[in-house]
């Protein structure tokens, strides 16, 4: 899944600060998910900008609307009809639903009220960590299942850089080495001799990537 | 999982009242709300609260794995006692022509009169005594049941247009069969009055009275003398009030003898251990053999008894050889079973075992509109059994007279018990003790000796409800983000195949769920999220146009003892009540501000006074969020506050 974070509400007053009809559009996946930008934090948003916007003495009128998936047109064109009136669309969703809002609406303002951070998974603790980095040839076969792409720092595929301090990485103490993961995962699986074989170098993507439906 | 049930308490119920939903109105002070909900179903609810017999306490979740039942009973009476005394609106005038007579006017046939009168007919009720009420006025002593309590809901029935004859006794004064004439339909409630009386040598010396019509005497305001010695001889309800009556009257030494043990005794616990305190004492598994005596009774003979096991049901009883001894006595008050008078309607009964032949659950019989119910047909019961025949006869008769076909009514789903391991997580909070006149005081007259709670008291006690089935509804939008799962402070929710799944069963309805759900995919039964939300913007619309700009919201608990301290800023205040403050989620503590609030305070409890486990925590999280957004809004974040007394 997509994990977002909301941008600082200054940086979203900022953007829409000339217009007076804004629509908050909330997406009802991956950042309801990660708490970020669902029903409820679409509520939480709306009501903020409107406290602040009467501090400030701006006319905005400010509507809500949350959306099963934004990152589908077909989605979005449930409300495309209902967006005419509108000076500025502010997106809750991840940078790949803002950028199919702003698509499929055409001639209307789609502003990100979020920060689109990683591609990741819930830690059980109600926080969630980077697992992938999309690099769309995957080696989890050959390292115990941890990425090593998206989980260490520097993004070696062929082992540790060595910095590594009592099972944490050098660049962020509270991190543990993606490395000493992939080692002691293969020493529970008994693949450790995958170690030796190395890497082959990946083919830089290029961007943008697509899937096409076979016909 | 069960997705839809009832609480047990309801289920237990005869007359399936809606215990958590009165509980629930009682505990945020709505009593005008419970009296309705309570009213419903029960037009005799100062009745029951009084003597009912409390199904529903004995199987009360909160009583079966966390402490103590809830006072289901009391918090009834209080409800019904305070609320203000609204008639009940019937039509006018009968909207249909058919007329129906009543005989008997115990609760059976009240209840019956008043469904009845609220369905649009005209009714007639007929009573042998010269006053209405049956058992409730002229059984039941007024130390328990005061005349007045009685009177007042029997006012309430005949303002509804229910037309009462009194001393007009069926077989006497009319026949079966002029009512026929008369009526269309005839609900037969007379009652189980005829006592039996064992089989003993001297059961007609003088000084061998019966419970029923001792009774009787006493609730005319006779105080006969009873003697020195007194004893009962029964172990249901009338033998306690009997025996309890007697001390009253200045009887030194009063017994119940009981042929069985005290666990078999039909009679409540809570008035046994009343008569214990008062000073009656019990003598179980001993039996009557004779009555000794010239004239008067002097002695009574008894024998002790042994229960033969072996036997199905109780077991059936023996007599212990060689064990009989003499017990000097005054009176002896017989309350050993009661029966139908069948005499008056002898057609209706079967010839054979002496039983009213009806054709099925509905009353009626095999004469063609005549309906029986109450404790004329099961034999001696409870107050609330025969509200419920009384409730069941009224339909049946409306089905007969529109020529509706029965309704067949599943039998209701119940919750699952409570999980132990949830039970142990639920707070603690003792039941309220049900003050009462002190024993000294209370044997010497026939005031009521139960005084009821205080405000305080019963929303105290209401708030212990553990509202078994309003709990979390997880619907379609659910995201599956298991945040639920993660804040639950009872480990109730689950990641189920499709969505997270609440069990029903287990949800204890803090609504710290809800509050944090990000779908707002999470409802609960006891209110729904759209209703708070319309709440608040009510509120808050109308704080906007009398005091813009310079209120301040209070938010406050339904289940919270503590009130919030006397404001001080001299500014207008607006309060919202919520079943939980643990509920409410950040927006509802900015949109104030939105609205114009010069200040939001949340009432909240301290962590060990709160009714939910963490959600004086929640609270506490919730309002350091919405402080950081009204930082970040460049809003002063003291202007939010947790307040508390």
């Amino acid at each position: 899944m997509m994990v977002a974070e909301a941008k600082p509400l200054a940086e979203i007053q900022g953007m829409i600060q000339g217009y007076r009809k804004i629509l908050i559009a909330g997406c009802g996946t991956c950042v309801t998910v990660c708490l970020s930008g669902g029903a409820q934090q679409v509520e939480i948003l709306a009501a903020s900008l409107r406290t602040a916007g009467k501090q400030q003495g701006l006319a905005w009128e400010i509507n809500e609307e949350t959306q099963l998936r934004q990152c589908d047109p077909m989605f979005v064109q449930q409300i495309r009809d209902r967006t005419g009136e509108y000076d500025a669309v502010l997106s809750m969703a991840c940078g790949a639903g803002v950028q199919t809002m702003a698509e499929t609406l055409g001639d209307i303002p789609v502003l990100p009220a979020l920060d689109t951070l990683f591609f990741g998974g819930a830690d059980g603790q109600g926080g969630f960590v980077e697992l992938c980095a999309a690099c769309g040839q995957c080696i989890l076969s050959r390292t115990g299942g941890v990425c090593p792409v998206a989980r260490c720092a520097k993004g070696l595929t062929d082992g540790p850089c060595g910095g590594a301090q009592a099972g944490k990485c050098e660049v962020a103490k509270d991190t543990p080495c993606a490395w000493q993961l992939i080692y002691v995962r293969l020493l529970r699986l008994g693949q450790l001799h995958l170690l030796k074989e190395s890497t082959p170098p990946k083919a830089r993507r290029v961007h943008p990537a697509r899937l096409v439906r076979e016909g | 999982m069960i997705v839809n049930a009832v609480p047990p308490c309801q289920a237990a119920c005869p007359i399936q009242m809606d215990v958590q939903g009165y509980v629930a109105a009682i505990s945020r002070g709505d009593l005008q709300e419970a009296d309705r909900i309570i009213r419903r179903t029960n037009p005799f609810p100062s009745v029951c609260g009084r003597i009912c017999t409390r199904e529903c306490e004995f199987v009360c979740r909160r009583g079966q794995k966390v402490d103590e039942p809830v006072a289901i009973r009391v918090l009834k009476r209080f409800a019904a006692d305070r609320a203000e005394s609204v008639v009940p609106c019937g039509p006018e005038k009968p909207y249909y022509e058919e007329r129906i007579a009543v005989v008997g006017s115990g609760p059976a046939g009240l209840t019956a009169a008043h469904d009845l009168a609220l369905l649009g007919y005209g009714v007639t009720v007929f009573e042998a005594e010269d006053e209405l009420g049956g058992m409730m006025t002229r059984g039941i002593p007024g130390y328990r049941l005061p005349l007045e309590v009685v009177r007042k809901e029997i006012e309430r029935i005949l303002s509804l247009g229910v037309e009462a004859r009194t001393s007009q006794v069926l077989g006497r004064d009319f026949t079966l069969h002029d009512l026929r004439e008369e009526y269309q339909a005839v609900f037969l409630a007379m009652g189980s009055e005829k006592s039996f009386c064992p089989d003993c040598r001297g059961v007609d010396l003088s000084g061998v009275l019966t419970a029923v019509d001792f009774l009787k005497d006493i609730s005319r305001g006779e105080r006969p003398d009873p003697g020195e010695k007194v004893v009962v001889i029964g172990g249901g309800h009338t033998a306690i009030d009997v025996a309890r009556t007697c001390l009253r009257l200045g009887a030194g030494e009063v017994s119940v003898v009981y042929r069985r043990t005290i666990d078999e005794m039909p009679a409540g616990m809570d008035q046994v251990e009343e008569a214990q305190e008062e000073g009656v004492a019990f003598r179980f598994v001993t039996a009557p053999v004779e009555f000794l005596g010239v004239k008067t009774v002097e002695k009574m003979r008894c024998v002790k008894m042994k229960v033969d096991k072996s036997c199905k049901g109780k077991g059936s009883l023996v007599c212990v050889e060689g064990s009989e001894f003499d017990i000097k006595v005054d009176s002896i008050i017989l309350a050993t079973g009661y029966g139908p008078r069948t005499e008056p309607v002898q057609e209706l009964f079967d010839s054979l075992d002496g039983k009213v032949e009806i054709k099925d659950g509905s009353g009626a019989t095999n004469m063609a509109g005549v309906f029986v119910g109450g404790d004329f047909l099961s034999g001696p019961t409870s107050v609330v059994q025969a509200i419920a025949s009384g409730r069941t006869g009224a339909d049946s008769i409306h089905r007969y007279l529109r020529s509706l076909a029965p309704v067949d009514t599943p039998e209701p789903v119940v919750l699952d018990d409570l999980d132990d391991q949830v039970a142990a997580l639920v707070p603690r909070a003792q039941r309220r003790k049900i003050p009462a006149l002190p024993v000294e005081e209370r044997i010497k007259n026939f005031e009521e000796v139960e005084l009821g709670y205080t405000l305080e008291e019963a929303r105290a006690e209401a708030g212990r409800c553990l509202n078994c089935s309003a709990g979390a509804v997880v619907s379609y939008e659910c995201a599956s983000c298991l945040n639920c799962v993660l804040v639950c402070p009872y480990e109730v929710p689950r990641p189920g195949a499709e969505r997270a799944e609440i069990d029903i069963s287990q949800c204890q309805a803090c609504g710290i769920c809800a509050g944090q759900c990000p779908a707002a995919a999470i409802d609960l039964g006891l209110d729904p999220r759209e209703k708070h939300r319309e709440i608040l913007r009510e509120v808050l619309d109308r704080a906007g146009r009398e005091a813009p700009g310079a209120f301040v919201l209070q938010f406050m608990c339904d289940f919270r003892q503590s009130r919030v301290p006397p404001s001080e800023s001299g500014k207008a205040v607006y309060q919202v009540f919520r079943p939980g403050l643990g509920r409410m989620d950040v927006y509802e503590l900015l949109a104030p501000f939105q609205a114009g609030a010069a200040a939001v305070q949340v009432a909240a409890c301290r962590d060990q006074d709160c009714k939910f486990k963490d959600c004086a925590g929640w609270v506490r999280k919730n309002v350091k969020r919405a402080a950081r957004v009204m930082d970040d809004l460049g809003l002063d974040p003291g202007q939010l506050s947790i307040v508390q007394e």
